[in-house]
């Protein structure tokens, strides 16, 4: 390379350079960063190479190997230029098709990333959703240039601002252009730049200045630094040139980590090139400015990258801050005054000469110009880097360019700033992101790491795992940053094990406060933020886990126990009845199901299986255990007779009596347990018939009658009196109630009132509130519909609704109608699945507007189409109806099953007796002890909680079996909780083959032409076969709590051993 | 010199003074651990704290570090000072109860539980001993190794050290082992903590009575006997 020895050479070879390069060829843009190498990226090279010279492709197509794009979750990728073809993911069998693609100007269609919403291919790389809505002026530099070739630098106006500076700009005019741009610190605490460099520029140079690039990025999750410098290692050193220049220092080093080698070797060649082409060393393109860059490796300690300690190391001394003042800049790197700035700030200087200072500050906000990097990573769809404009909303870097959650759970946080910052909820995810936004929501910008939570995130976890990483890199010489970040974990790890104490919170916060304020340096002094936000805002998190000794989002192993369990309302030990299963144990199976459940067999059918959401076989890839399926298998096959309940009392007529009002689930478990425990029990049940929901609700195909029937036979026995046909308002008050000589009164209503859509004419003839329309058949066959049917609403009681109209002999066609998309339908996706089988039509984003009547009879609703606007707290993006996109469905009669509501006119007007409400639709209860305002009324299922789960219901029934038990007794009605964990070994049956090909069994069931119109159950049980493979697949989860400690075992008998 | 205003009072002192200097100039009570006349400040323990600058930049600084500045406006008992102080005391009792120096710190700040599990280290990592071997005693035989909870105390790769000359200096400063909180008092004794004690910078079959502070030392007669 030869030397350039004047500003004018400079600016020949620049356009000589554009000159000689070709558009048009057609070039093969591989990304190879550290993580693209360890996608594949070399492989990827190495046969793109081989396709180019056996095809004798030379000089037709380029290649050009790159730093990393950003866009991670696509690793390895290939870009084609000039088209702006995107290749994600690619599989080296399809380098050739897509090289010879290439060649012929064409398209590998199917290898094209697909649109997320509309599934279509995308042709440009710039139409995805993660860059389209980027904003890319640092990062977009790194798809252009081949880090190790500083001709590519020079081609895209590299060294093009320091040149122009060098001929005609006066250092002061430097500083001042970069104070005009606004340009604050990009690495995390904002300090003014412009600031900096003018405080640098006045201080005595005569021992000589240093510039420090700080690449010590050390954040867990946060590596868009590595992917500046070693995507785009010229940047930098333009950068720090052009601040040598401006501030007149004339040694700079780069503080790298050692663990970045990749980036040390672009650097280290960047800077040879750089001093072989003259814009580096002694007199810098002849202008008789000089200075240097040297690298120094850090050692991998967090601490280096607070400025006092990275000095000390470049200094050869322990990593250890110091006192400030003096600070870097009066006295840095061997007393000589020193200015540091992150390698992303170093990264703009270079853009701001390039644009001009004004330019440059008009993107951001006021205050925070210019764009700031991100690494977006975490539970999130699109993994990457994004360079966004500060003041970017987290929802739309978070929602728009990440994509939103990857599975099922909700989006709940993301951290920031690193160890150092804060979680963010969710609820503010409308918060601008800049350095000043952040620090009064309780977190930091840091130097960019965003990592995102779902509900599956614990955030007593995440605190406890910044501690122990911060109690591991604090340097320790601050007695209260040390002992302090220990203790703090300390204590973060008692709570997730079920030790903490509310007293634990308070000296949680005093002591993050304490710590904060008694630290010396950056490190310390916002190594209390992971503590001091998540106690901000999740707090009902932590007292979750102290408290009820739950971790709901199931990731303190001590609380958990196994997720099935755990996740359970009742707590059946799914693990437990699934290895029987598999040994073939079905009767022990059918215990473990019964014990903790009155109602198997209807669970077996239409439980929600909370315990299939988190099953760990589920995670990462497998799909969960079908522990419903598995439950049906066993309850279909074994006698409930083999269940012999566990009479606590013997029956006695001297024992007090309850009354119970509601003979569903609710009512009839807790009848159930407090039969057991002696008590006389009366129930009131408004129907003909007990069952509740079970019965009033739920179809026929869903819940045959006789299993139904037969299981609640089973729990109506000598202590439990059914009195059908007496509703509580009508028949009686709640003050007889009290009066009688019941001990206590527990409300299981239910809620059987269908909630309205609030539109005019809603009480037309035609139009039928869900409840009403299934109550009447399923209890007294009438059928209230004919013709086309519409139905509003999209949870299960909708589908029910649609299903059993369907069934009815006079219905031509039903059309469901909801105003979200189909992935956000409440309802089980297997009942929308069975629904469209059968024939039912799905019409999602529609807001019903309109009920068209004549003469008070309906004739069909008018609808408006919605379209999908912001993402609400809900990481759901919002209905927006369209206007004048008013379309009329023709109809002859409308079910509404928005939702449901508790009809608390019985309860009202009880005389003394008034009963608290919420929302003047539920009963409020203490949530621990169902106890109502009255003293010995106890409610609980549904009408305190609104439409919910059957699980749910029993859950409610057994805890007021307890509760009411307590309250007789005279006990205390809260007691505290202790941590549910699998305790019955059973052991591992034969050992399955981990490769074997055993996936989820498919549930079988009869075909949707035959169901169609009949009532019989759809759903079939599995083969003794099927269930006995499906059991194999789980991962015991049980087994780290209940297997004998192999090491213990090991350990003493090798001990035992003589020597 | 350089004019400040520590707690109202207004103080003129000599430039390249500290915060504590200034402060025990005018007598206000500082506690402190790691700080010690003659060597060089270091700013580990954050017992001296103080608030300086108005609120809302009001911020607490370790007093032996901070360099007197011109208008500097100092508080050293303010709540926030004293609230922070309270907690690194607890810490302290927490991790070294048996220190006779710490217990009267704490008994002089009317610290008197502490809230944490009890650990009992005979090392709090004051950096006295470090200060104490290389400043004045030009040996710097000992340093600390490791940094966040492993940090620690001692010789290179704990290898015997050719520049420790056993004076015990490093003993004599120590606050937490306070070999010499009994010396031949037994009934002054409050801890016996120093039966325990390793000395972290000499190896103890090689402590001889003719170069020790702290003769006659329990440890020693444990020892020989």
């Amino acid at each position: 390379m030869k030397q350039i020895q004047s500003i004018d050479d400079f600016g020949m070879l620049s356009s000589r350079l554009h000159g000689d390069r070709d558009m048009e060829i057609p070039t093969i843009v591989i990304s190879a960063g550290t993580c693209g190498q360890a996608c594949g990226a070399n492989d990827l090279i190495r046969i793109v190479k081989r396709e180019i010279i056996s095809n004798g492709l030379l000089g037709k197509v380029g290649l050009r190997v790159t730093g990393c794009h950003g866009f991670c979750q696509i690793e390895p990728l290939m870009l084609i230029e000039p088209a702006g073809t995107l290749y994600p993911n690619v599989e080296m069998d399809d380098v050739a098709r897509i090289v010879e693609a290439v060649v012929n100007n064409d398209i590998v269609e199917e290898l094209l990333p697909r649109d997320p919403e509309s599934g279509n291919p995308i042709t440009q790389e710039s139409d995805l959703p993660f860059y389209r809505n980027q904003r890319m002026t640092i990062l977009e530099r790194n798809k252009k240039i081949d880090p190790i070739k500083i001709y590519d630098y020079v081609v895209w106006d590299g060294y093009k601002g320091l040149a122009s500076l060098l001929a005609k700009s006066e250092p002061k005019e430097v500083v001042e252009e970069v104070k005009r741009s606004g340009i604050r610190g990009r690495g995390g605490a904002g300090f003014s730049t412009g600031m900096k460099w003018e405080f640098l520029s006045r201080q005595p140079g005569d021992k000589g200045k240093f510039l420090v690039c700080n690449a010590d990025e050390g954040d867990p999750g946060a590596y868009m630094d590595r992917s500046i410098l070693e995507g785009n290692p010229h940047s930098i050193i333009e950068g720090m040139i052009i601040g040598a220049y401006g501030t007149g220092a004339t040694r700079g080093v780069i503080y790298a980590r050692a663990e970045y080698p990749l980036a040390i070797k672009h650097l280290t060649i960047a800077l040879r090139q750089a001093r072989d082409l003259g814009v580096l060393g002694e007199n810098i393109l002849g202008t008789g400015f000089s200075f240097d860059i040297d690298i120094v490796r850090g050692a991998g300690a967090f601490v280096c990258g607070e400025e006092t300690a990275l000095i000390r190391s470049i200094e050869g001394k322990m990593g250890e801050p110091r006192q400030r003042p003096p600070f870097p800049i009066t006295k840095g790197i061997h007393g000589k005054p020193t200015a540091i700035n992150n390698v992303e700030t170093w990264a703009n200087v270079p853009v701001i000469f390039r644009l001009g200072a004004g330019e440059y500050a008009k993107v951001g906000t006021k205050g925070n110009s210019g764009t700031k990097i991100f690494s977006l990573v975490g539970k999130i769809k699109n993994t990457g880097l994004v360079e966004v404009p500060m003041g970017t909303t987290i929802g739309e870097i978070v929602f728009d360019i990440g994509g939103g959650s990857p599975g099922d759970a909700r989006i709940k946080a993301v951290q920031t700033g690193g160890p150092s910052g804060g979680c963010i909820p969710v609820e503010k995810f409308d918060l601008p992101v800049d350095y000043d936004s952040l620090a009064k929501a309780g977190s930091i910008m840091g130097s960019g790491g965003m990592i995102v939570m779902d509900e599956n995130t614990c955030m007593v976890d995440v605190a406890k795992y910044y501690m122990n990483f911060l109690k591991d890199e604090s340097c320790g010489k601050c007695f209260s940053c040390r002992k302090g970040t220990q203790r703090m974990y300390e204590i973060l790890d008692g709570i997730s094990k079920g030790e903490g104490t509310l007293d634990d919170l308070d000296l949680l916060e005093e002591l993050a406060i304490a710590v904060k304020d008694s630290t010396m340096c950056g490190l310390g002094q916002t190594a209390s933020n992971p503590v001091l936000s998540t106690l901000k805002y999740f707090t009902e998190e932590y007292r979750r886990h102290i408290v009820d000794k739950r971790c709901d989002a199931l990731v303190c192993k001590e609380l958990t126990g196994a997720p099935c369990q755990a996740t359970c309302p009742v707590g059946t030990e799914a693990w437990r009845y699934i290895a029987h299963i598999g040994k073939g144990e079905f009767e022990k199976a059918y215990l473990a199901i019964r014990e903790p459940n009155p109602f198997p067999s209807v669970c077996a059918r239409v439980c929600n299986h909370p315990c299939e959401s988190r099953c760990r076989a589920g995670e990462s890839g497998g799909e969960p255990i079908a522990i419903r399926a598995l439950k049906r298998f066993v309850t279909d096959r074994v006698d409930p007779g083999a269940y012999k309940p566990m009479r606590l009392v013997k029956s006695d007529p001297k024992m007090p009596g309850i009354a119970i009002v509601g003979s569903g689930p609710a009512g009839l478990t807790a009848a159930h347990g407090l039969s057991l425990m002696g008590y006389k029990v009366t129930i009131f049940e408004a129907e003909d018939s007990p069952g509740g929901m079970l019965t009033a609700a739920i179809p026929a195909y869903r819940l045959p009658r006789e299993v139904l029937q037969k299981e609640i036979d089973s729990l109506i026995d000598e202590n439990v009196t059914l009195e059908c046909n007496r509703a509580l308002g009508r028949d009686f008050t709640l003050q007889e109630l009290l009066d009688d000589d019941y001990k206590a009164v527990y409300l299981a209503m239910g809620a059987h009132k269908s909630r309205r859509l609030g539109l005019a004419d809603e009480d037309a003839k035609g139009v039928h509130p869900s409840i009403n329309f299934l109550k009447a058949f399923n209890l007294r066959g009438e059928s209230l519909v004919e013709g086309r049917v519409g139905v509003v609403g999209g949870g299960n009681s909708a589908i029910d609704a649609a299903r059993v109209a369907l069934r009815q002999e006079k219905v031509d066609s039903v059309t469901i109608l909801y105003r979200r998309t189909r992935e956000e339908m409440p309802a089980f996706p297997e009942e929308i699945d069975a629904a469209l089988e059968e024939g039912i039509e799905l019409v999602t984003l529609v807001t019903p507007a309109k009920i068209l009547s004549r003469d008070g009879q309906l004739e069909g609703i008018e609808c408006l189409r919605n379209e999908l606007g912001a993402y609400d707290s809900s990481g759901r993006r919002r209905p927006i109806p369209i206007d004048g996109s008013e379309y009329t469905i023709p109809l002859d009669n409308l079910i509404v099953a928005i939702s449901e509501s508790s009809d608390l006119d019985c309860v009202e007007g009880s005389g003394e007796a008034k009963i608290d409400t919420a929302d003047n639709d539920r009963i409020k209860v203490n949530p621990k002890t169902l106890c109502t305002n009255l003293p010995g009324v106890f409610a609980g299922g549904d009408v305190t909680t609104g439409p919910s789960t059957v699980v749910e219901a029993v859950a409610a029934g057994k805890k007021a079996a307890v509760v009411i038990d307590r309250y007789v007794r005279g006990d205390e009605l809260e007691q505290p909780a202790s941590p549910v964990v699998p305790k019955i070994y059973i052991e591992p049956g034969a050992s399955v083959d981990e490769e074997s090909e055993a996936s989820r069994p498919r549930q079988p069931e009869i075909s949707a032409e035959s169901r169609k119109r009949g009532f019989e159950e759809v759903e079939l049980s599995l083969t003794e076969e099927d269930a006995i493979r499906e059991s194999s697949r789980c991962l015991r989860c049980d087994l780290e709590f209940t297997r004998p400690n192999q090491d213990e075992v090991e350990k003493s008998t090798a001990e035992s051993k003589p020597a | 010199m350089i004019n400040l205003t520590i707690n109202g009072l207004k103080v003129s002192i000599e430039d390249g003074s500290t915060v504590l200097e200034a402060a025990q100039f005018l007598g206000f009570p500082i506690p402190t651990l790691c700080h010690m006349e003659g060597l060089e400040p270091y700013g580990a323990c954050r017992l001296c704290l103080v608030e300086i600058g108005k609120a809302p930049n009001a911020k607490l600084v370790s007093s032996c570090t901070y360099p007197a500045q011109e208008g500097l406006v100092v508080r050293t008992a303010s709540s926030r000072v004293l609230k922070a102080r309270k907690m690194v005391i607890e810490l302290l009792l927490a991790s070294c109860p048996q220190s006779k120096v710490i217990q009267d710190i704490a008994a002089a700040h009317a610290v008197n539980q502490q809230r944490f599990k009890q650990e009992h280290e005979d090392c709090i990592l004051c950096g006295l001993c470090v200060r104490m071997c290389k400043e004045q005693m030009m040996a710097g035989a000992i340093g600390f190794r490791g940094r966040g909870e492993n940090r620690s105390l001692g010789t290179p790769f704990d290898a015997k050290s050719e520049e420790c000359r056993f004076c015990g200096g490093c003993m004599y400063v120590c606050p937490a082992c306070q070999l010499r909180c009994t010396f031949n008092e037994p009934e002054k004794a409050i801890c016996g903590g120093c039966q325990n004690l390793s000395p972290p910078c000499v190896e103890e079959e090689k402590f001889d009575d003719m170069m020790c502070y702290m003769s006659p030392c329990v440890a020693c007669e444990i020892d020989k006997s």
